[in-house]
């Protein structure tokens, strides 16, 4: 009995989060937007980005403190890795050359928007499990 | 460019990725491989393009190319995620199940 738990404990995955949700495709938005601006001088842009970092910095703040959310916080840490290759990575390479060429840009936005997709399409697809338990609940009573 | 080699490189280089980083989830990470570099192959071909063109610099065309492997890290996590959800409400399908012919059984 006590395996069976323990291996249903290691199944268990964070409900949907509305916020989460939310916060993911505002982040999208605000990214897409800004990135475009990277064929210009950072120095022009210095503020958005400060922004766009400290709402990455909050919302994984949000995602580390809920239960049985290590994928996602996995996500988030990526994404937010200035040593890696998608959304603070390009901020700091931006920062770091000052600007950017359009085809680099181009391929380089379309990479870090597929990582936000990922993370959106993860969010949306915990929803199941809720519709699930709430069913289940449904049904019960 | 030998393409082929390339994606032979890039796959070696991903599973032994996966499972050293990602052990837990290294099922999930290894069915993810192939799919994975089948669609990375036509951003190669891009890229490799826009190389020899002139329209980014060597060490873009870098930077490409590991945003791909950590792109290749958010699509492992997903698939994982997705798995661990399906799993999980399979599970609680088994509990419903046995709760229900329990209950029939006792009642």
């Amino acid at each position: 009995m006590s395996i069976f738990l323990v291996s249903c404990e290691g199944l268990r995955t964070a409900a949907f989060d509305q916020y989460s949700y939310q916060k993911a495709t505002e982040i999208k938005v605000e990214a897409a937007n800004l990135l475009d601006s990277a064929v210009y001088p950072y120095a022009e842009h210095e503020q958005k980005v400060e922004k766009l970092r400290e709402d990455l910095q909050k919302i994984i703040e949000y995602e580390k403190n809920k239960s049985y959310n290590d994928i996602s916080l996995a996500m988030w840490q990526i994404l937010s890795d200035e040593e890696k290759n998608l959304l603070a990575g390009l901020l700091k390479r931006w920062e770091n050359q000052q600007q950017l060429s359009p085809a680099f840009v181009q391929e380089s936005k379309a990479q870090v928007m597929e990582a936000i997709n990922l993370i959106i399409k993860y969010e949306a697809a915990k929803d199941k499990t809720s519709k699930a338990q709430l069913q289940k609940l449904i049904n019960t009573y | 460019m030998d393409f082929e080699e390339l994606l032979k490189e890039m796959r070696n280089s991903l599973l032994l990725l996966v499972r050293e980083q990602y052990a837990d989830f290294s099922k999930a990470g290894e069915d993810t491989v192939t799919q994975f570099l089948e669609d990375a192959r036509e951003k190669l071909r891009k890229w490799t393009f826009l190389l020899a063109e002139e329209l980014i610099t060597p060490a873009e065309y870098e930077w490409l190319l590991k945003s791909q492997k950590d792109l290749f890290l958010m699509h492992t996590l997903y698939s994982a995620g997705i798995s661990k959800i399906r799993l999980g409400i399979f599970k609680n399908k088994v509990i419903n199940t046995i709760t229900d012919v329990a209950i029939k059984a006792l009642l």
